[in-house]
């Protein structure tokens, strides 16, 4: 069988692998220093103050053109996800209801449950207690 | 006989060159094909929804064997990734393979917090959902005691939990690749090196952190790897395993969800700046969690190449729980290839079920 070393497409994944380990281990050197820390949370300090700003002009805009601010946005989310929350729970009760009743195939077994007998299997010629076991 | 090789490697050389060929022919039909179609469906084992509040959903899984386990798994996800990892598709489904080994399982995943939910603190994943979702557990199953597994972040929740109440209900905890010295993700720390990193100001601006933020912090831990999947992806877009291998990993490690406000500004100043954990000053909502109050059975599986929470951050783990029942694992793999994947079906899972089986009784 001819050797790996030979064959130039192992010489190229192998080149290929190798050459991603050294970006790595040369980039979480640069990244560990604090001269990065300082330049990324530097840069990411000012988009996040850009990005503020950009949503108050947005919500400033959004009151002129009498469209909804977010606030109400925000309100009306919550409310839509308490009707969600009653719809849940409605909706598990409806399934309980029905699995007692045998009404559907899907709710029953979902509503069969196997008993909680199982033991550990033993290993062959081990009468050994198994760890965690009462006794 | 280096002759003998050297014309051995001259005469496999063309069939090296028509093999790369065909390759390169699959490619193109296969390249077509990847843009063509979705990846698998993930996440497919049946399972109802028990409670659902906010960000917190709580699922139970239908039992796949005749006979269970007494006592039910409550499985906590990381804050910062979808459930699906532990259940990608069958036969490659932890969910799955407990299921079928005859425990009875739960888990607690997240959704997307929304801007309304950008005040959840510490507090309300530790002290209000985890005891929620153990209660709801209790009262389905029917059970008192519950075993909890924790991955990542959900092993720090976990142990939070555990450490808050130790009186119980859990009955055994398992953390899978758990950080406690912060100080020992030092690029993590570096990012938030709190000289230069206002996150009041990045907090009280944006609220949540966005999935972007949370999904570029991963990626630079190992920046070079993005671009190198991809020509790995193109090499071997010819083999269906690994595309589909590919796709599922994928999709799943970009599919980050956000941070809510004030629990992010907790993990920066309790967690990476201050150790609190390590420490064992941290608190949550004015009560003390010191690891060592945690006294029930405890495994601790760590990957041996993790990038994400190197050893060096996980390994005072089992130090510092109470507990006289317990171990910790290191096994081969990252920081996902030990919970999914291949070598996990080989690995933790066999290791996992053999240690709680007999503490699940």
């Amino acid at each position: 069988m001819a050797d790996d070393s030979k064959d130039p497409f192992a010489l190229w994944r192998k080149m290929m692998g190798e050459m991603e380990k050294g970006f790595n281990t040369f980039a979480n050197q640069a990244m560990s220093s604090p001269q990065f820390s300082k330049t990324m949370n530097q840069a990411g300090g000012a988009t996040v103050g850009a990005q503020k700003q950009l949503g108050n002009l947005m919500e400033k805009y959004l009151l002129a053109m009498n469209m909804p601010s977010r606030a109400q946005m925000v309100d009306m989310a919550e409310r839509l996800q308490s009707i969600e929350g009653h719809l849940n729970e409605i909706k598990t009760l409806l399934q309980q209801m029905s699995a007692v009743n045998g009404m559907t195939r899907d709710s029953a077994a979902a509503a069969s449950k196997p008993p909680r007998t199982k033991r550990p299997p033993q290993p062959a010629g081990d009468t050994k207690q198994p760890p965690g076991e009462k006794k | 006989m280096s002759a003998l090789a050297s014309l051995d490697d001259l005469v496999s050389l063309p069939e090296r060159i028509q093999s790369e060929v065909q390759r390169a022919i699959q490619r193109s039909i296969k390249g077509v094909e990847y843009f063509s179609t979705s990846g698998p469906s993930l996440g497919s084992t049946p399972k109802d929804v028990v409670h659902v509040r906010g960000t917190m959903h709580l699922y139970h899984y239908r039992p796949l064997a005749d006979e269970v386990y007494r006592v039910p798994i409550l499985i906590v996800m990381a804050t910062t990734n979808r459930g699906y990892i532990l259940d990608m598709v069958p036969g490659q489904s932890f969910i799955e393979f407990l299921l079928k080994r005859g425990y009875d399982v739960y888990m607690l995943d997240w959704s997307p917090p929304k801007p309304e939910e950008k005040s959840l603190g510490m507090e309300d994943y530790v002290l209000d959902f985890i005891p929620d979702c153990i209660r709801r557990v209790q009262q389905d199953s029917g059970e008192q005691d519950v075993s909890v597994i924790g991955y990542c972040f959900g092993g720090v929740l976990s142990l939070l939990y555990g450490a808050i109440f130790p009186d119980g209900p859990m009955k055994n905890l398992i953390c899978f690749t758990t950080p406690v010295d912060f100080r020992e993700l030092e690029l993590f720390s570096s990012f938030a090196d709190r000289r230069y990193f206002d996150v009041d100001h990045l907090v009280d601006n944006i609220g949540n952190v966005p999935p972007e933020m949370i999904l570029s912090s991963f990626e630079m831990l190992r920046p070079g790897s993005r671009v190198a999947s991809q020509v790995q992806l193109w090499d071997n877009i010819w083999n269906d395993e690994y595309v589909k291998s590919y796709r599922m990993f994928d999709r799943w490690a970009t599919d980050t969800l956000p941070l809510a406000g004030e629990y992010f500004r907790a993990i920066t100043k309790d967690l990476l700046w201050d150790n609190k954990l390590y420490n064992d000053t941290m608190t949550v909502g004015g009560r003390a969690a010191d690891l060592s109050r945690i006294k029930v059975p405890i495994l601790h599986a760590v990957a041996e190449h993790d990038h994400i929470v190197p050893y060096e951050a996980a390994k005072h783990l089992i130090a510092k729980v109470g507990s006289n029942d317990k171990e910790e694992v290191m096994l081969k793999g990252g920081h996902v290839s030990l919970v999914a994947g291949a070598n996990a079906i080989k690995r933790l899972w066999p290791k996992l079920d053999s240690w709680l089986c007999g503490r699940s009784t």
